[in-house]
Protein backbone atom coordinates (compact mmCIF):
# COMPACT_ATOMS: atom_id res chain seq x y z
CA UNK A 1 0.00 0.00 0.00
CA UNK A 2 1.25 3.47 -0.85
CA UNK A 3 -0.15 6.94 -1.47
CA UNK A 4 -0.31 8.52 -4.90
CA UNK A 5 -0.74 12.24 -5.50
CA UNK A 6 -3.39 12.56 -8.23
CA UNK A 7 -2.64 15.81 -10.12
CA UNK A 8 -6.37 16.65 -9.99
CA UNK A 9 -7.72 15.27 -6.68
CA UNK A 10 -4.69 15.28 -4.40
CA UNK A 11 -3.26 12.48 -2.29
CA UNK A 12 -5.17 9.21 -2.44
CA UNK A 13 -4.60 5.58 -1.58
CA UNK A 14 -3.15 3.35 -4.27
CA UNK A 15 -6.22 1.08 -4.39
CA UNK A 16 -8.14 3.93 -6.07
CA UNK A 17 -5.75 3.80 -9.04
CA UNK A 18 -4.88 1.44 -11.85
CA UNK A 19 -1.55 1.20 -13.62
CA UNK A 20 -1.65 1.64 -17.39
CA UNK A 21 1.78 0.42 -18.43
CA UNK A 22 4.76 2.17 -19.89
CA UNK A 23 4.36 5.83 -20.91
CA UNK A 24 5.54 7.77 -23.95
CA UNK A 25 5.26 4.96 -26.47
CA UNK A 26 4.71 6.64 -29.82
CA UNK A 27 2.46 5.00 -32.37
CA UNK A 28 4.29 4.63 -35.70
CA UNK A 29 3.11 7.18 -38.27
CA UNK A 30 2.82 4.64 -41.10
CA UNK A 31 1.82 1.29 -39.55
CA UNK A 32 1.21 -0.30 -42.97
CA UNK A 33 4.86 0.14 -43.92
CA UNK A 34 6.15 -1.77 -40.88
CA UNK A 35 7.18 -5.40 -40.86
CA UNK A 36 5.35 -7.77 -38.53
CA UNK A 37 8.34 -7.78 -36.20
CA UNK A 38 8.42 -3.98 -36.01
CA UNK A 39 4.68 -3.85 -35.39
CA UNK A 40 4.92 -6.51 -32.67
CA UNK A 41 7.77 -4.54 -31.13
CA UNK A 42 5.55 -1.46 -30.89
CA UNK A 43 2.47 -3.37 -29.76
CA UNK A 44 3.76 -5.86 -27.22
CA UNK A 45 7.33 -5.24 -26.16
CA UNK A 46 7.77 -3.25 -22.96
CA UNK A 47 10.94 -2.38 -21.07
CA UNK A 48 9.90 -3.58 -17.60
CA UNK A 49 13.03 -2.18 -16.01
CA UNK A 50 14.16 -2.54 -12.43
CA UNK A 51 14.71 1.07 -11.41
CA UNK A 52 13.25 4.37 -12.58
CA UNK A 53 10.42 3.84 -15.03
CA UNK A 54 7.96 6.20 -16.80
CA UNK A 55 4.41 4.93 -16.44
CA UNK A 56 0.80 5.86 -17.13
CA UNK A 57 -1.72 5.63 -14.31
CA UNK A 58 -5.45 6.32 -14.07
CA UNK A 59 -7.47 7.45 -11.06
CA UNK A 60 -10.20 4.87 -11.71
CA UNK A 61 -12.22 5.33 -8.52
CA UNK A 62 -11.84 9.10 -8.42
CA UNK A 63 -11.72 11.65 -11.22
CA UNK A 64 -11.04 8.95 -13.87
CA UNK A 65 -8.22 11.01 -15.41
CA UNK A 66 -5.00 9.60 -16.81
CA UNK A 67 -1.62 10.97 -15.80
CA UNK A 68 2.07 10.06 -15.94
CA UNK A 69 4.28 8.90 -13.12
CA UNK A 70 8.01 8.37 -12.70
CA UNK A 71 8.39 5.47 -10.30
CA UNK A 72 11.33 3.46 -9.03
CA UNK A 73 10.06 -0.08 -9.51
CA UNK A 74 12.61 -1.53 -7.09
CA UNK A 75 11.22 0.28 -4.03
CA UNK A 76 7.95 1.91 -5.24
CA UNK A 77 9.30 5.40 -4.63
CA UNK A 78 7.37 7.93 -6.71
CA UNK A 79 9.84 10.44 -8.16
CA UNK A 80 7.48 12.66 -10.12
CA UNK A 81 3.89 12.96 -11.34
CA UNK A 82 2.83 15.05 -14.32
CA UNK A 83 -0.30 15.44 -16.42
CA UNK A 84 -0.90 13.92 -19.82
CA UNK A 85 0.60 16.07 -22.56
CA UNK A 86 3.23 17.59 -20.28
CA UNK A 87 6.91 16.96 -20.95
CA UNK A 88 8.55 14.30 -18.74
CA UNK A 89 11.07 15.61 -16.19
CA UNK A 90 14.47 15.35 -17.81
CA UNK A 91 16.50 14.56 -14.71
CA UNK A 92 15.22 10.96 -14.55
CA UNK A 93 15.87 10.11 -18.20
CA UNK B 1 -38.60 9.06 -11.62
CA UNK B 2 -40.98 6.52 -13.07
CA UNK B 3 -42.06 3.09 -11.85
CA UNK B 4 -38.91 2.11 -10.05
CA UNK B 5 -39.25 0.06 -6.96
CA UNK B 6 -37.28 1.35 -4.02
CA UNK B 7 -33.66 0.32 -4.01
CA UNK B 8 -33.66 0.77 -0.24
CA UNK B 9 -36.87 0.09 1.61
CA UNK B 10 -35.95 0.75 5.20
CA UNK B 11 -34.50 3.54 7.28
CA UNK B 12 -31.72 2.79 9.68
CA UNK B 13 -31.19 4.37 13.03
CA UNK B 14 -28.37 3.79 15.49
CA UNK B 15 -27.09 5.96 18.30
CA UNK B 16 -25.42 8.89 16.56
CA UNK B 17 -26.36 7.74 13.09
CA UNK B 18 -29.51 7.89 10.94
CA UNK B 19 -29.43 6.65 7.36
CA UNK B 20 -32.21 7.00 4.80
CA UNK B 21 -32.71 7.24 1.06
CA UNK B 22 -33.88 10.58 -0.32
CA UNK B 23 -36.00 10.32 -3.46
CA UNK B 24 -36.87 11.27 -6.08
CA UNK B 25 -34.00 13.69 -6.60
CA UNK B 26 -33.13 14.96 -10.05
CA UNK B 27 -29.48 14.25 -10.90
CA UNK B 28 -27.55 15.34 -13.97
CA UNK B 29 -23.97 14.87 -15.09
CA UNK B 30 -22.65 17.78 -17.14
CA UNK B 31 -19.37 17.68 -19.04
CA UNK B 32 -17.54 20.44 -20.86
CA UNK B 33 -14.19 22.19 -21.04
CA UNK B 34 -14.73 25.53 -22.72
CA UNK B 35 -15.07 28.77 -20.81
CA UNK B 36 -18.33 29.42 -22.70
CA UNK B 37 -19.66 26.13 -21.31
CA UNK B 38 -19.06 27.25 -17.72
CA UNK B 39 -20.68 30.64 -18.27
CA UNK B 40 -23.64 29.08 -20.15
CA UNK B 41 -24.32 26.67 -17.26
CA UNK B 42 -23.91 29.52 -14.78
CA UNK B 43 -26.36 31.75 -16.61
CA UNK B 44 -28.91 28.96 -17.26
CA UNK B 45 -29.09 27.72 -13.69
CA UNK B 46 -27.96 30.73 -11.71
CA UNK B 47 -25.31 28.45 -10.23
CA UNK B 48 -21.55 28.64 -10.70
CA UNK B 49 -19.92 25.25 -11.22
CA UNK B 50 -17.09 24.71 -8.69
CA UNK B 51 -13.68 25.12 -10.32
CA UNK B 52 -11.74 23.97 -7.26
CA UNK B 53 -11.20 20.23 -6.97
CA UNK B 54 -13.22 18.27 -4.38
CA UNK B 55 -15.70 21.07 -3.61
CA UNK B 56 -19.36 21.86 -4.27
CA UNK B 57 -21.48 24.97 -4.81
CA UNK B 58 -25.09 25.45 -3.89
CA UNK B 59 -28.00 27.67 -4.92
CA UNK B 60 -31.58 27.75 -3.63
CA UNK B 61 -32.71 24.88 -5.82
CA UNK B 62 -29.58 23.07 -6.99
CA UNK B 63 -26.20 21.76 -5.84
CA UNK B 64 -23.21 21.20 -8.15
CA UNK B 65 -20.50 18.70 -7.19
CA UNK B 66 -17.01 18.71 -8.69
CA UNK B 67 -16.26 15.24 -10.06
CA UNK B 68 -13.31 15.86 -12.35
CA UNK B 69 -11.78 18.89 -14.14
CA UNK B 70 -14.41 18.68 -16.89
CA UNK B 71 -17.28 16.89 -15.13
CA UNK B 72 -19.86 17.93 -12.54
CA UNK B 73 -22.96 16.43 -10.99
CA UNK B 74 -25.95 18.72 -10.51
CA UNK B 75 -28.80 17.62 -8.28
CA UNK B 76 -31.96 19.18 -6.90
CA UNK B 77 -32.10 20.22 -3.26
CA UNK B 78 -35.78 19.36 -2.99
CA UNK B 79 -37.52 16.16 -4.00
CA UNK B 80 -39.15 16.33 -7.43
CA UNK B 81 -42.43 15.03 -8.82
CA UNK B 82 -42.60 11.25 -8.49
CA UNK B 83 -44.88 10.79 -11.52
CA UNK B 84 -42.80 12.59 -14.09
CA UNK B 85 -39.50 12.19 -15.87
CA UNK B 86 -39.60 15.70 -17.24
CA UNK B 87 -37.08 17.95 -15.55
CA UNK B 88 -37.02 21.68 -16.09
CA UNK B 89 -33.28 21.93 -15.39
CA UNK B 90 -32.47 19.23 -17.90
CA UNK B 91 -34.58 20.88 -20.59
CA UNK B 92 -32.88 24.20 -19.92
CA UNK B 93 -29.43 22.66 -20.22
CA UNK B 94 -30.39 20.70 -23.33
CA UNK B 95 -31.33 24.00 -24.94
CA UNK B 96 -28.32 26.00 -23.77
CA UNK B 97 -25.54 23.38 -23.70
CA UNK B 98 -26.29 20.49 -26.04
CA UNK B 99 -27.94 22.40 -28.86
CA UNK B 100 -25.12 24.92 -28.88
CA UNK B 101 -22.46 22.15 -28.83
CA UNK B 102 -20.80 23.45 -25.68
CA UNK B 103 -20.81 20.18 -23.74
CA UNK B 104 -22.78 17.11 -22.71
CA UNK B 105 -25.68 16.64 -20.31
CA UNK B 106 -26.71 13.19 -19.07
CA UNK B 107 -29.70 12.51 -16.87
CA UNK B 108 -28.58 10.10 -14.14
CA UNK B 109 -31.61 10.48 -11.89
CA UNK B 110 -32.38 6.78 -11.96
CA UNK B 111 -28.76 5.66 -12.13
CA UNK B 112 -27.68 7.02 -8.77
CA UNK B 113 -29.30 6.57 -5.39
CA UNK B 114 -28.93 9.37 -2.86
CA UNK B 115 -28.45 8.22 0.72
CA UNK B 116 -28.56 10.82 3.47
CA UNK B 117 -26.62 10.42 6.72
CA UNK B 118 -27.22 12.35 9.90
CA UNK B 119 -25.41 12.09 13.20
CA UNK B 120 -21.96 12.34 14.71
CA UNK B 121 -20.78 8.85 13.82
CA UNK B 122 -20.98 9.16 10.03
CA UNK B 123 -17.25 9.20 9.45
CA UNK B 124 -16.65 6.42 11.95
CA UNK B 125 -18.85 4.29 9.69
CA UNK B 126 -17.05 5.37 6.51
CA UNK B 127 -13.66 4.73 8.06
CA UNK B 128 -14.51 1.07 8.55
CA UNK B 129 -14.61 0.50 4.79
CA UNK B 130 -12.84 3.25 2.88
CA UNK B 131 -9.17 3.97 2.06
CA UNK B 132 -9.89 7.71 1.97
CA UNK B 133 -8.49 9.97 4.70
CA UNK B 134 -11.52 11.82 6.10
CA UNK B 135 -9.60 13.92 8.66
CA UNK B 136 -9.36 17.10 6.56
CA UNK B 137 -12.49 16.33 4.59
CA UNK B 138 -14.79 16.45 7.62
CA UNK B 139 -13.32 19.74 8.86
CA UNK B 140 -13.53 21.58 5.54
CA UNK B 141 -16.75 23.28 4.47
CA UNK B 142 -18.12 22.31 1.08
CA UNK B 143 -16.02 19.23 0.43
CA UNK B 144 -16.80 16.40 -1.96
CA UNK B 145 -14.92 13.25 -2.86
CA UNK B 146 -15.22 10.22 -5.05
CA UNK B 147 -13.77 7.18 -3.40
CA UNK B 148 -14.41 3.55 -2.49
CA UNK B 149 -16.63 2.37 0.34
CA UNK B 150 -16.82 -1.38 0.90
CA UNK B 151 -15.21 -1.75 -2.57
CA UNK B 152 -18.05 0.21 -4.14
CA UNK B 153 -17.58 3.51 -6.00
CA UNK B 154 -19.32 6.33 -4.16
CA UNK B 155 -19.54 10.11 -4.25
CA UNK B 156 -19.56 11.64 -0.77
CA UNK B 157 -20.69 15.21 -0.11
CA UNK B 158 -20.08 16.89 3.25
CA UNK B 159 -23.34 18.84 3.42
CA UNK B 160 -22.86 20.29 6.88
CA UNK B 161 -21.54 19.22 10.22
CA UNK B 162 -23.22 15.92 11.08
CA UNK B 163 -24.94 15.66 7.69
CA UNK B 164 -23.53 13.89 4.64
CA UNK B 165 -24.98 12.89 1.26
CA UNK B 166 -23.73 9.79 -0.50
CA UNK B 167 -24.39 8.82 -4.12
CA UNK B 168 -24.06 5.21 -5.16
CA UNK B 169 -25.04 3.36 -8.32
CA UNK B 170 -28.52 1.86 -8.05
CA UNK B 171 -27.36 -1.70 -8.66
CA UNK B 172 -24.88 -1.47 -5.76
CA UNK B 173 -27.16 0.40 -3.37
CA UNK B 174 -28.88 -2.54 -1.70
CA UNK B 175 -25.60 -4.31 -1.04
CA UNK B 176 -23.99 -1.13 0.28
CA UNK B 177 -26.98 -0.47 2.51
CA UNK B 178 -26.87 -3.93 4.00
CA UNK B 179 -23.10 -3.61 4.51
CA UNK B 180 -23.67 -0.29 6.30
CA UNK B 181 -26.36 -1.87 8.44
CA UNK B 182 -23.95 -4.55 9.49
CA UNK B 183 -21.02 -2.20 10.02
CA UNK B 184 -23.03 0.45 11.89
CA UNK B 185 -24.34 -2.12 14.33
CA UNK B 186 -20.74 -2.65 15.53
CA UNK B 187 -19.74 1.01 15.93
Amino acid sequence: MFLIHCPYCGEREQSEFKAGGEAHIVRPKQPTELSDDQWAEYLFMRKNIKGVQFERWVHTHGCRKWFNMVRDTSNDEIKAIYKMGEKPPTKYK
Amino acid sequence: MLNYSNAITEEMSYSGLQISEVKPIMKLIVRGKKREFLSAVGKSLNLILPAEANTFTKSDKLTALWLSPDEWMIFSNEVSNIDSNDYETENLLNKNIIKTNLGAVTNVTDQFVLINFKGDKIYELFETGSPFNFNDFRKKRGSVTQTILAKIDVIIQHESQNEVNLFVRRSFSQHLFSWMNDSASRL
